[in-house]
């Protein structure tokens, strides 16, 4: 015990020093850019049986139980950027924060999961508003769910490609800087412009070939980086500080009894409540529902081979989870007592992994293995996007509309052309990046969430849901996240002292986070319209939502 | 329940029935580790002074029993609902041509 206090103590001292970035990360990322490459070219060779838009955008519904567990809910690179900042600013209360993640297995899948899966079967549905489409017949009702889905994905995949481009940079042989802030120093460095145009490359070329498996295959390939990481800087932290009860005595003393108590440490002394009970209460609600309605989720939903693989997904993302969030708050604890005073937190994460892993053999390949998890993670974030904006260009926009006879040809060729266009504007966009686009991943997220969960559950399971009432549904959720995002972004909503500190805050209107207000608009109104317009054929219905005997099971 | 509701009760489709009867289930299970974690944390964690702070295994209580108890407990029972209570069934064949609905879909 005593001999780890000391080497605490030594690390802790040596962290004054800056360390530097040696040759082990890029190495990493070498390693990392050439295996998504080559997991390209093998999802390009499985998708290729059957037809293009299936096989493209849906792996023809074949994903077994570890693409689907590891893949249909994971957070994007934010796990590992924007999470162990909070936990190293606010303390042990983002356990709480984000804690709902102990259900996230079950909803994801036990929500929606196997009724969603036989619904894209019973619709063809390949995209997500396919499904829409066909489930309520109505073609506007398609169009509308693919322009929220581009507006959305829009800024989503913009953020994602700054993040690549910065850690990139950092992972840069002497590059120096370790945060993975939007605004760390030197962003304008050609360096930042070098790592835009080989992420770019890389992400538009394996994503190209492989389509929706090559998405899905690098997603899990970065679950299972992450979680080696994880557990290797949990031992390696935790040694250095001298085990669990040593982080949390000195990180307390480091900072106040916030940081080991609700609602959380906040440097200015207290006068900005991180999470509040009402917020707290919020939390449980935005990650869990949020997530059941990320349209790039439900499309993992539709490509689940069976139900055999619902279900066990359950249990291995439970176990997943439990394995890296937990760990991960104990990893930022032990930061705050090993590196109390870090200008950036989030330099938290690549900073302890060069410090703890000094002495190691091999340190430097350690500590690259852990800073290519958050590169690994904002690669397969893009691709998932890349997948679901093609698809909705090529699936709803360009086949539905425009050439409902495109030989399979010409849709490869739409759809490549798609995703490089959309690998071009990225890159034009975030040339010369705007400082914050961590609000608009908020927003988007948020929006999305409003717009789809309800109307999905409602296509799902309620019959008498209308085209109408569901369209209803979603303008009314986008529209009142929007305007509640906007009141904060102008300045219209009245002084707020809860939330992460610094940055921008929405308005929380009596406390409560804007998905909320969203989601109940949403449901209200979706509900209310249903029942005052005309339901959908009897006939219509029943093949979607009965059982099927005999000539009517054969011809549909 | 009138006689329309249930022959349309007879006529569903049994995946739906039990998706559905699974759906609320996990509902109930989410909205107990909601009521569970958020008590807990709110009654151990809040408002306390340092000299209150009591550590189990290194954790702060409030963060044993409101976050890492309930997270391992629904882990298990994510286990046991996944073993037990999830009924598998044939997801159906794919529809080729979605005309076939009639509704121009």
């Amino acid at each position: 015990m005593w001999q780890a206090w000391n080497t605490g103590l030594l690390l802790a001292q040596q962290a004054g020093a800056a360390p530097q970035v040696g040759s082990g990360a890029m190495l990493m990322l070498v390693l990392f850019i050439v295996g998504s490459l080559w997991i390209g070219v093998l999802a390009n060779r499985a998708a290729s049986t059957g037809g293009f838009m299936k096989g493209f955008f849906l792996g023809n519904r074949g994903l077994g139980v570890w693409a689907l567990a590891l893949t249909a809910t994971i957070q994007s690179g934010g796990t590992f950027m924007g999470f162990p900042s909070l936990v190293y600013s606010h303390g042990w209360i983002v356990a709480l924060w984000i804690g709902s993640y102990m259900v996230v297995p079950i909803t994801g899948f036990g929500i929606l999961g196997k009724r969603l899966a036989q619904l894209s079967r019973r619709t063809g549905a390949i995209t997500v508003p396919d499904m829409f489409r066909v489930r309520f017949g109505s073609p506007t009702l398609g169009l509308m769910s693919t322009l929220f889905i581009l507006f959305y994905l829009s800024f989503l995949m913009f953020a994602q490609f700054k993040a690549g481009a910065i850690v990139l940079q950092l992972a840069w042989p002497g590059g120096g800087d370790l945060a993975l802030s939007e605004d760390a120093a030197g962003i304008s460095e050609w360096r930042y412009h070098v790592g835009l145009l080989v992420f770019a490359t890389t992400v538009v070329a394996y994503t190209l070939a492989g389509g929706f498996l090559a998405a899905v295959w690098t997603d899990l390939f970065q679950s299972v980086l992450m979680f080696a990481g994880v557990m290797l800087l949990l031992v390696a932290c935790l040694s250095a500080v001298g085990g669990l009860e040593q982080a949390t005595l000195r990180s307390l003393a480091n900072t106040g009894p916030g940081f080991v108590f609700g609602p959380g440490y906040s440097a200015d002394g207290g006068q900005q409540q991180f999470l509040p009970l009402s917020l707290a209460i919020s939390f449980f609600v935005v990650w869990i529902w949020g997530g059941v309605g990320a349209p790039a989720g439900l499309v993992r939903l539709m490509a689940s081979q069976n139900t055999n693989v619902i279900r066990k997904s359950i249990y291995v993302l439970s176990i997943y989870n439990l394995g890296i969030y937990l760990p991960l708050i104990v990893i930022c604890v032990c930061g705050r007592a090993l590196l109390p005073d870090l200008a950036k937190s989030d330099e938290i994460v690549p900073r302890l992994a060069l410090l703890t892993t000094a002495d190691w053999p091999g340190g430097s390949l350690v500590a690259g293995l852990i800073l290519a998890a958050p590169f690994g993670a904002v690669m397969s974030t893009v691709s998932s996007y890349l997948v679901v904006l093609s698809s909705g260009v090529v699936r709803d926009i360009y086949q539905r509309l425009l050439r409902p006879q495109a030989p399979r040809e010409e849709l490869r060729l739409a759809a490549w052309v798609t995703m490089i266009l959309a690998g071009l504007i990225s890159v034009a966009v975030m040339w010369s990046p705007p400082k914050y686009l961590q609000v608009f991943i908020v927003f988007s997220t948020s929006g999305a969430a409003a717009t789809f969960l309800v109307p999905a559950i409602m296509a799902c399971y309620w019959r008498r849901a209308t085209p109408t009432g569901v369209a209803t549904g979603m303008v009314s959720g986008a529209v009142v996240v929007l305007f509640l995002y906007l009141c904060g972004i102008m300045g219209w909503s009245p002084p707020q002292s809860i939330g992460a500190a610094g940055g921008f805050r929405p308005w929380f209107l009596l406390g409560l986070e804007p998905l909320i207000w969203g989601l109940l608009a949403s449901g209200s109104s979706a509900v209310l319209v249903s029942l005052l317009t005309p339901p959908l054929p009897a006939e219509h219905i029943s093949r979607l939502f009965d059982r099927r005997t005999g000539a009517e099971g054969e011809a549909v | 329940m009138s006689d329309e509701s249930g022959r349309q009760q007879d006529r569903l489709d049994p995946l739906v029935r039990s998706a559905f009867r699974e759906a609320l289930v996990v509902a109930l299970i989410w909205l107990g580790a909601m009521v569970w974690s958020v008590g807990v944390s709110w009654w151990l964690g809040y408002g306390r002074s340092e000299q209150e702070l009591k550590l189990v295994l290194g954790f702060p209580e409030w963060v044993f029993w409101g976050i890492v108890v309930p997270w391992v407990s629904c882990a298990g029972i994510s286990w046991l609902f996944a073993v037990w209570f999830v009924r598998d069934g044939e997801l159906g064949e794919d529809l080729e041509d979605a005309e076939d609905l009639g509704l121009g879909g």
